[in-house]
């Protein structure tokens, strides 16, 4: 058990957190004990390839999963700033409606999800402000203003009346911050803010989102499957492989002494172009495929492609452990990537 | 070194491409849509989605085309595989103008080029099995009997790193990374010298995109292929392509040979889009604001509205190609910019 003090810099701790879909074909364990941390004021990244359960995390934290979904084990424990630590999956739906869009907000991949095609930009935003805090009409219009201002929407002042489709895709992923941030949350979650974006616009929603987290002193939920943004714009990352997260830790130390063999081979995926050396234009593809989500291996999820398996890798899932302070890797072996 | 010492027709003494190496030479090669109003509506301004773009292909080499989305990459990519009849430029294959060629004889020539797409499954029937789908153009191209074409087909798969019973699956059974091997075994099929690939990596995981990577690598080399790589993923295509050219609103901004392009980009575009990369320094201010629009572009030099170093020369001309080291061109006319 943590101690109060720890407490008090922490966000939101999930711990061993499960989320299953029921399909046709089965049950889809989407999420099968997913375990981080998110420090006040800090931005943890969560990265993995496509399938691994980033956006199903995300959407558990918000309480906000499609129909056939369920939470079923674990628990999410949000502290909002001088408050206790409560339970997300405990707490009543009224209560939870308060959590959602005003202590706690999502921007997700694709913006034509959360803003609606019918309703100008700005009383999308306005309409936010009224419910959760209250304003006036009038009030309301102002701030949404003045929000789009603090996003680099130039021109507010005419672009609140904007409908979503007259934006470009930038525009309206800064139009989605915007909304996102109208009730000053205290964590973010931003699911894949940039993926659809060229990298010129994606550089400046990075910078955008850094500075709005700086001034705010807001947390951050990061997701992305792109570890050089991780660099960019986080403090910690959490890598997800099959459902599960597979190393934790502080960036610096993830990205430069990975601790997990997925952690090392998808860094090693990574172009880099080296002038100097023959091999310089080879990349290192991992071998073999993602696991079947409908019967995922018994133990660790990595072992099939795992260039340093032992026998009891494929036994039992290896534990989620602590090798150095606020460092975790979920795998047995982790000591042989450190020659 | 001296730019303007290599202003005009003189070539440079160390010019890496010999006469006879070129495969594909286009020339002054523009594409504008919609010019034609209709019966009751005004012409409505063209999108002049390529303008002016001379270039060429050695047999063997990979030239990478980058810049952002809307700067005219997939037009190029089509007007050079005469899948589009461009507005104004030649297209010149293996000595051959094809301009003008059309029907049989135009579909004579395209067994010696191919296209691989984003989208693997937009190049694949859906009801046609694999193998089918590589048989039927083996034997429209080459004259085989059914037996050897399966034989071949066969060959081509396992090239690929598929095998023999993948031949009776459909299209939409394989995953990303696999439809992708099999859209370039059916490429491959036609036995080309010069493939088009327009983003074909782009919608993969980072570590299926490896996969791919190496294997596009591993048969041009074996096959002696030449490949225009478009992406907008600047690392992907340092590691691939020979030469790089760089597009903004239709036009070449700057072509160069990779290293060159990459270590001492010599046009501020260039600089602005190799900036914007995560995990590269960040120094520079991000490029502001976003490309215009190309039915009404800038006046001269088409990058200034987002340039920083801007002068009032810029928007008189539209700065030429001109030399500025072994193989390498810019259309800036500014030589006094340290990037
Ligand atoms: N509505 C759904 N019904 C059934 N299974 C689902 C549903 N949504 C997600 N899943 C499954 O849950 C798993 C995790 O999906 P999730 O969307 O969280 O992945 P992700 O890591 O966000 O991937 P991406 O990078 O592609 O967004 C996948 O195996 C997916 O197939
Ligand atoms: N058939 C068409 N009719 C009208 N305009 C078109 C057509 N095809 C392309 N365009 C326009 O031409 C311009 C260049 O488009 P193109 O698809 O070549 O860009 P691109 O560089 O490939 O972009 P992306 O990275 O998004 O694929 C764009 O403004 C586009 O909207
Ligand atoms: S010509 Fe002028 S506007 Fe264009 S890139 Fe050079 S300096 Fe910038
Ligand atoms: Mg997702
Ligand atoms: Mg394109």
């Amino acid at each position: 058990m943590p101690s109060a003090e720890v407490m008090s810099d922490t966000v939101l701790e999930v711990r061993d957190l499960h989320t299953q879909f029921d399909t046709p074909n089965g049950i889809v364990r989407a999420v099968r004990g997913v375990t981080f941390t998110v420090r006040r004021g800090e931005t943890l990244a969560i990265v993995g390839e496509s399938g691994s359960g980033k956006s199903v995390s995300g959407l558990s934290i918000m309480g906000i999963l499609p129909r056939n979904a369920a939470v079923t084990g674990g628990e999410m424990l949000f502290s909002a700033a001088g408050g206790p630590p409560r339970d997300l999956r405990k707490l009543p739906e009224k209560e939870l409606r308060k959590v959602r869009g005003r202590q706690i907000s999502m921007i997700f991949q694709n913006p034509m999800s959360s803003l609606n095609p019918v309703f100008p930009i700005g009383e999308q935003i306005a309409e936010t402000l009224r419910h959760h805090l209250g304003h006036s009409p009038a009030k309301a219009r102002a701030a949404a203003v003045s929000l789009l201002a603090q996003v680099g929407i130039s021109d507010p002042e005419r672009r609140v009346d904007a409908y979503p489709h007259e934006l470009s895709g930038g525009m309206r992923q800064r139009a989605m911050i915007a909304l996102a941030l109208a009730c000053d949350p205290e964590l973010l979650i931003a699911d894949e803010p940039t993926t659809a974006l060229d990298v010129t616009i994606q550089d400046q929603i990075i910078r955008l989102l850094a500075r709005l987290q700086q001034e705010r002193r807001m947390s951050m939920i990061f997701v992305t499957h792109d570890l050089k943004l991780v660099a960019e714009i986080a403090d910690r990352v959490a890598v997800m492989y099959a459902s599960r997260v597979v190393e934790e830790g502080a960036v610096d130390k993830v990205l430069n002494r990975p601790a997990h063999p997925y952690t090392k081979a998808l860094l090693d995926c990574i172009p880099r172009r080296d002038y100097d050396s023959d091999a310089g234009r080879t990349l290192k593809p991992i071998p073999g495929v993602m696991p079947n989500p409908l019967a995922p291996p018994p133990g660790c999820a990595f072992e099939p492609r795992c260039p340093i398996p032992i026998e009891v890798c494929r036994a039992a899932v290896p534990p989620f452990e602590e090798i150095s302070p606020g460092h975790n890797t979920a795998c047995l072996r982790w000591r042989e990537l450190r020659p | 070194m001296n730019a303007v010492a290599h202003l005009g027709t003189d070539t440079h003494p160390t010019a890496p491409a010999q006469e006879e190496d070129v495969l594909v030479r286009v020339s002054g090669l523009s594409k504008h849509f919609g010019t034609g109003g209709g019966l009751f509506t005004a012409a409505a301004a063209p999108v002049r989605a390529v303008e002016d773009v001379s270039l060429t292909v050695n047999r063997g080499e990979v030239v990478g085309v980058v810049g952002e989305s809307g700067s005219g990459k997939s037009t190029l990519g089509r007007l050079v595989l005469r899948l589009l009849d461009p507005t104004a430029g030649r297209v010149i294959f293996e000595d051959e103008d094809i301009t003008d060629l059309r029907g049989a004889a135009l579909r004579g020539f395209r067994r010696r080029f191919q296209m691989i797409f984003q989208d693997p499954l937009a190049s694949l029937n859906p009801r046609m099995t694999v193998g089918d789908a590589l048989i039927e153009p083996m034997q429209l191209h080459f004259k085989l009997s059914r037996k050897e074409a399966a034989a071949r087909a066969v060959e081509l798969l396992e090239q690929v790193g598929l095998s023999a019973s993948d031949m009776r699956r459909y299209p939409r059974s394989f995953s990303g990374g696999q439809g992708q091997r099999v859209a370039i075994a059916r490429a491959l099929a036609s036995e080309p010298k010069f493939i088009v690939a327009d983003e074909p990596v782009s919608a993969l995981d980072v570590s299926i995109q490896a996969e791919v990577v190496t294997l596009l690598q591993r048969l041009q080399k074996d096959l002696g292929l030449a490949m225009l790589f478009i992406s907008h993923d600047l690392s992907v295509v340092e590691v691939i392509a020979d030469r790089v050219v760089v597009l903004y609103l239709g036009r070449v901004m700057e072509v160069a040979p990779t290293e060159a392009l990459y270590r001492t980009p010599a046009h501020p575009y260039t600089a602005a889009l190799l900036e914007a990369v995560p995990g590269t320094s960040r120094s520079g201010e991000p490029l502001k604001g976003e490309i215009p629009s190309p039915s009404n572009p800038p006046s001269g030099c088409v990058f200034r509205t987002r340039c920083p170093f801007a002068l009032d020369a810029c928007a008189a001309d539209v700065p030429a190609l001109r030399d500025v080291g072994p193989g390498h061109q810019k259309a800036c006319i500014r030589d006094d910019l340290d990037l």
